[in-house]
This record gives structure tokens, sequence and C-alpha cells, in this order.
């Protein structure tokens, strides 16, 4: 049994990608007021996880010089992305309810990702420990 | 985690940037009688260094034209009985200052919401 369980991975690439998206969305909201400034976000975790892999729990490696050995960690290498929104007359497209709503919407995908670590743990914990 | 650190940097910039304009527009108020006193203004700007945090740009004097008061009986009274007070408009100080608030609020939230994510990341170490 290896504890680099396929759960573990995913709800660490989970929590990785929820706060990776945190720090863009915070980014966002410090430059509500600047002016020309676009509104950026991380595609979706599943779009993510669909793209590197096969089976939506499998990384797979889809070129050479590509690291997604199924065995490591799952790399979330996920680039900011441009986002639609009105714009202003100065210029910049962040919408601070947009933006509330989408860090709402990560801080959900990190507590999940926490929850499902914390639980399989457990679980993993419970299959170790000693029978009463 | 590195993320995280990197989100209250980006919070914490937005924070003093935005309470640096809530200081400019409460001068403008407090001088809002002062004869001859040009509203300050400021305008946000990025800084390009791979964080992308926000800072404030050089502060500019508003070009609006001095209101002129009547009253005969002020010292800086011309012959007509007129005198420039400041070129102040309350009403967009006011506004800019409801803005600046709502949003120093929002950028205090996102650096609260990154500290209780940092912090139930760390929970896991604690059992």
């Amino acid at each position: 049994m290896t504890p680099d369980l396929e759960i573990f991975r995913l709800s660490s690439a989970l929590a990785s990608h929820a706060s990776a998206r945190q720090s863009v969305i915070a980014r966002n909201v410090a430059h509500v007021d600047t002016p020309g400034y676009t509104a950026r976000d991380l595609p979706a975790f599943d779009d993510i996880m669909q793209k590197t892999s096969a089976s939506p729990l499998r990384a797979r490696q889809t070129r050479e010089g590509h690291e997604a050995s199924p065995d490591g960690p799952i790399r979330m290498q996920a680039r900011a992305i441009d986002v639609d929104g009105t714009e202003s007359p100065n210029g910049n497209s962040v919408t601070l309810e947009d933006q509330m709503v989408r860090a709402a919407e990560t801080r959900r995908q990190h507590d999940l990702a926490m929850a499902v670590y914390r639980k399989s743990m457990e679980i993993f914990r419970l299959g170790l420990s000693r029978p009463r | 985690m590195q993320d995280f650190l990197k989100s209250m940097a980006a919070s914490a910039s937005g924070l003093s940037a935005q309470s640096a304009r809530l200081r400019l527009t409460s001068e403008n108020i407090a001088n809002a009688d002062t004869p001859g006193f040009r509203g300050k203004g400021v305008s946000f700007e990025a800084i390009h260094r791979g964080d992308g945090a926000v800072r404030t740009g050089s502060v500019s004097l508003s070009q609006a034209a001095f209101e002129r008061v009547f009253d005969p009986t002020h010292p800086l009274a011309g012959e007509d009985g007129y005198y420039d007070g400041s070129n102040v408009n309350l009403m967009v100080e006011i506004a800019d200052a409801r803005e600046a608030q709502r949003s120093y609020e929002a950028n205090l939230k996102m650096f609260d919401q990154a500290r209780t994510m940092a912090s139930s990341l760390l929970d896991l170490l604690r059992r």
C-alpha cells in the first residue's frame, strides 16, 4: 500500500489550484480602480484536469518534454486568462461583485480539498491502527 | 503557500493604495473652504514586478476653476467684493470617499479569506 494515493494527489491539486486562483482574484480586487486593468482568472479546475488526463483521476503524459509522470504530484500549470466584464470609462474591467462570487467559489473549492484530504487521512489512519 | 503570500501582498498593496486615496479625499474635504486651495487627486498604477501589486501614482492638482465667493468683508476680497474659494467639489469628494471605502473593504475581505485558507491548510499539520 502506497501513501501516494490518487485521492491525496487529486485533493492537493485542487487545493493548489484554489490557492493560485485566490492570488489571481486578490490581484484583480487590488486593481479594482486601476485605469486600463483587465480582470483575469484561471480556467476551471475540471477543464484543466480534462486536458491533462485521460481518465479524470490519472494524469497522462502527452509529450516527451512534459513532466506529468503518473506517480508524481499533479502539476497545476494553468495560465491566467482575461475574463470578459463590463468595462468602465477608464478601461478597467474588474467588477467587484463578480470577483466576490469567484472568491467565494475559490473558498468553497479549497474547503472541499481540505475536507477530502483530512477525511482520507483519517480513513488511512484507521486502516493502519490496531484492531480494538 | 506561496500563492497565499502573494495574494496577501496584493491585498495589502490595495489596502495601502485605497487608504492613501482616502487620505487625499479627506484633506480635500477639510480644505473645502480654504481660499485658493486646489483639490488633489491620485491615480492607481500597476507595479510591474511580477507580483502584480498596485500603488498610487503621482498626486495631481485639480485644474477646475476656483469658486468665486462674494464676501466684501473678507480680507482676500477684491474691489468687486469677490474672492477665489477652493475648487473642491464636495459631491465628487464624497462619492470618491465612498468608492475608496468600498474597495478598501473588498481588499480587506480578500486578505482575510487568504489568511483563513492558509490557516486551514496549516491545520492539516496539527493532527
